[in-house]
């Protein structure tokens, strides 16, 4: 008895202590105060203004509704001018349905993979020796590079845009500003037939 | 099952005759285990005869007749009969007492071309018999050939399967839990039988003009041929051509009435309607290029315009073909050109305000986002590679894409995809997963992971994790 018990003992103690450890590892921490105040109430839908182009063009291909959703997701909103100067008709008139996938495409140019502040862009920079590689939702990247103070952002296609205001903060994700669309590179599947009307 | 269901009655059967028979010998008798049956029939005034017959077949039956001819009949597999009958040897031995060796011969010689003729007709039967067993057997090897080859088939789909898998694995993309969900979203085509009636009742199949054929095929359509010819027809003529319904809330922004047109929904595509004359103007087919389950892929399509995201998930092989359209993935057969399958594809289209293939009736949202999206009576969820589709359950029309995910996903052992350099994890887990020089945190598709920074070897996953 004496001989097992402390066996037992020892037994239970590393029981606890896995129990411990696993719940460590795989229990969501509680959203503390600080995160909260950081992430503010309005998602990310809420904060846009809602009669901006970038808006109206997620809106157009039902990506209004993700923007409102958990996420998280980092959006990079081209302004509605920068809207205005972007090539292709496809923004110019995103209602049209036969522009659907190609303001899809772009659109999810523009939205990256979790919460990524100016900060993180500026450490992967610094960490990348002048540029960071960005994974965007469309499955392509994006280059950052700094000039100056500045993040600038270039597209697949060669665009640049530089971020304007950054790190406006959402209950999904983050928002930063941009001066410029960013255009993905082209492939074939971007040149493949918009769906047409039979008329 | 069918076959479980007869071999479960032939068993009760078996067991059911012995347990029948009656304990003094009135019922009873087995035949090499096969079915037994035995009658005793106390007959007219000689009584008490009995005639015995053997089948090689296993069947035993025990006949007792009056008239006081005793007979007894052995079958071997049905081919060879021996039959004596002790009453007309009787008779032979006393006509051949009486009258000699003629009669007797006569009657032997009779006897012998009745055994003669009735030998012949067996053999013929027998024969017969045997060539219809033949027939039966190569039919039924034919039937296990073609099983044999689609089974075959089958394997060298998987083995290509599993040979991109270890491709794409060396290469540094892990693929293999997508192609798993992509098997798990075709499973459920062999299941949902009822599912598919409703679903086609409620878009108006065999009413709204598809043939029997297509009705049977995944995807809401009418054939466009057939939709063409309903162009500058008006509206009130096609009614009943057209199962019609309401339009989604969400996809009345997109599809808006102007003061010239009025939209329409029907049968897999939009209907534009002149509000002048109430002719059908324009027709947009919402699958796609038009394109469903069963019909041929235009082969004057560009030849592989696959998203390059999309074409680790997507391989070809001898056995099928992948094609890129508008949003769609189409999987063809490479002999026929048939298309044999359509899957939305997301990061180029992602199909909104199209029709969501019936090939995705289950519930497939990823675990870490079921909380956030369940089905309702207002509205499904459904998962396809890149996104989570907000689904009207009405007209199975995509109302909105619900969430995004990304197409690069990560996962354990394999290194970090190129595009993650940048910290990314959300708001609430920073204090407790932030980058040191032993490990880097990184969120992907809910989860957060760790990264060995050393070998950029993603080791593990940390917590599943959503705002």
């Amino acid at each position: 008895m004496l001989k097992t018990l402390p066996l037992c003992v020892c037994a239970a103690a590393l029981a606890l202590g896995a129990c411990g450890k696993s719940n460590s590892n795989t229990m969501a921490p509680v959203q503390s105060s600080q995160a909260k105040e950081a992430a503010g109430d309005k998602t990310i839908a809420a904060s846009l203004d809602q009669n901006s182009k970038f808006f109206q063009a997620a809106k157009a291909v039902g990506l209004d509704a993700t923007l409102a959703g958990p996420g998280p997701y980092t959006v990079l909103v081209p302004s509605d001018n920068a809207f205005g100067k972007a090539e292709g008709d496809a923004l110019k008139n995103p209602a049209d349905p036969k522009n659907r996938a190609e303001i899809t495409r772009i659109l999810t140019y523009h939205i990256l993979p979790g919460v990524i502040l100016s900060d993180d862009i500026s450490k992967a920079i610094e960490n990348g020796k002048g540029k960071a590689l960005l994974a965007t939702m469309g499955g392509e990247t994006l280059t950052a590079t700094k000039d100056g103070g500045n993040i600038v952002l270039t597209g697949g296609d060669g665009s640049k845009a530089r971020v304007t205001q950054a790190d406006i903060k959402a209950s999904n994700g983050v928002v930063h500003d941009i001066d410029a669309v960013l255009a993905p590179p082209k492939t074939a599947a971007s040149s493949g037939r918009p769906q047409q009307e039979k008329r | 099952m069918t076959r479980l269901i007869l071999a479960a009655g032939v068993a009760a059967l078996a067991i059911a005759a012995p347990a029948a028979a009656g304990p003094h010998g009135e019922r009873g008798g087995h035949g090499n285990g096969g079915h037994a049956v035995a009658q005793k029939h106390g007959g007219g005034g000689g009584g008490g005869q009995q005639a015995r017959q053997a089948r090689g077949g296993g069947e035993a039956r025990v006949q007792a007749r009056g008239g006081g001819e005793a007979r007894v009949q052995a079958r071997g597999g049905g081919e060879a009969r021996v039959q004596a009958r002790g009453g007309g040897e009787a008779r032979a031995q006393a006509r051949q007492n009486r009258g000699g060796e003629r009669s007797a011969m006569r009657i032997q010689a009779r006897e012998n071309r009745g055994a003669e003729r009735r030998m012949a007709m067996y053999e013929q039967k027998g024969r017969a018999q045997g060539k219809a067993n033949v027939r039966a057997a190569e039919r039924a090897a034919n039937r296990a050939n073609i099983r044999t080859a689609e089974r075959g088939r089958a394997l060298n789909r998987q083995a290509v399967r599993q040979e991109m898998v270890r491709r794409n694995e060396v290469l540094g993309r892990n693929v293999a839990p997508v192609m798993a969900i992509r098997e798990n979203q075709r499973a459920p085509l062999q299941i949902r039988q009822g599912e598919r009636v409703n679903f086609a009742q409620n878009l108006g199949f065999g009413v709204g003009g598809c043939p029997p054929g297509l009705a049977k095929k995944p995807v809401a359509c009418m054939p466009p041929g057939q939709a063409d010819k309903l162009l500058g027809q008006r509206l009130d003529v096609v009614r009943d051509q057209v199962a019609f319904r309401d339009l989604p809330n969400r996809l009345q922004y997109v599809y808006a009435d102007t003061p010239n047109y009025y939209y329409r929904y029907g049968d897999g595509y939009m209907y534009r309607v002149n509000r002048s004359d109430d002719v059908i103007s324009a027709l947009l087919p919402l699958f796609g290029l038009g394109y469903t389950v069963g019909q041929a892929f235009p082969a004057a399509y560009p030849y592989y315009a696959m998203p390059a995201a999309y074409q680790p998930f997507y391989p070809s092989s001898p056995y099928y073909d992948y094609r890129y359209a508008d949003g769609y993935m189409y999987e063809v057969d490479p002999y026929t050109g048939l298309i044999e399958d359509v899957d939305p594809v997301l990061g180029y289209g992602y199909g909104y305000g199209q029709v969501m293939p019936l090939a995705y009736s289950a519930y497939n949202v990823p675990y870490q986002y079921r909380p956030y999206y369940y089905d309702t009576s207002d509205y499904y969820y459904r998962y396809a590679p890149g996104a989570i589709y907000q689904v009207d359950p009405t007209t199975s029309l995509i109302t909105a894409v619900a969430a995004l995910l990304s197409p690069n996903s990560l996962a354990i052992g394999q290194p970090l995809p190129i595009g993650y350099s940048a910290y990314n994890v959300p708001y609430a887990y920073r204090s407790t997963y932030y980058d040191t020089p032993d490990a880097w945190y990184r969120y992907s598709n809910g989860s957060i992971y760790r990264v060995d920074p050393a070998s950029q070897l993603v080791t593990a996953l940390v917590v599943s994790a959503l705002t």
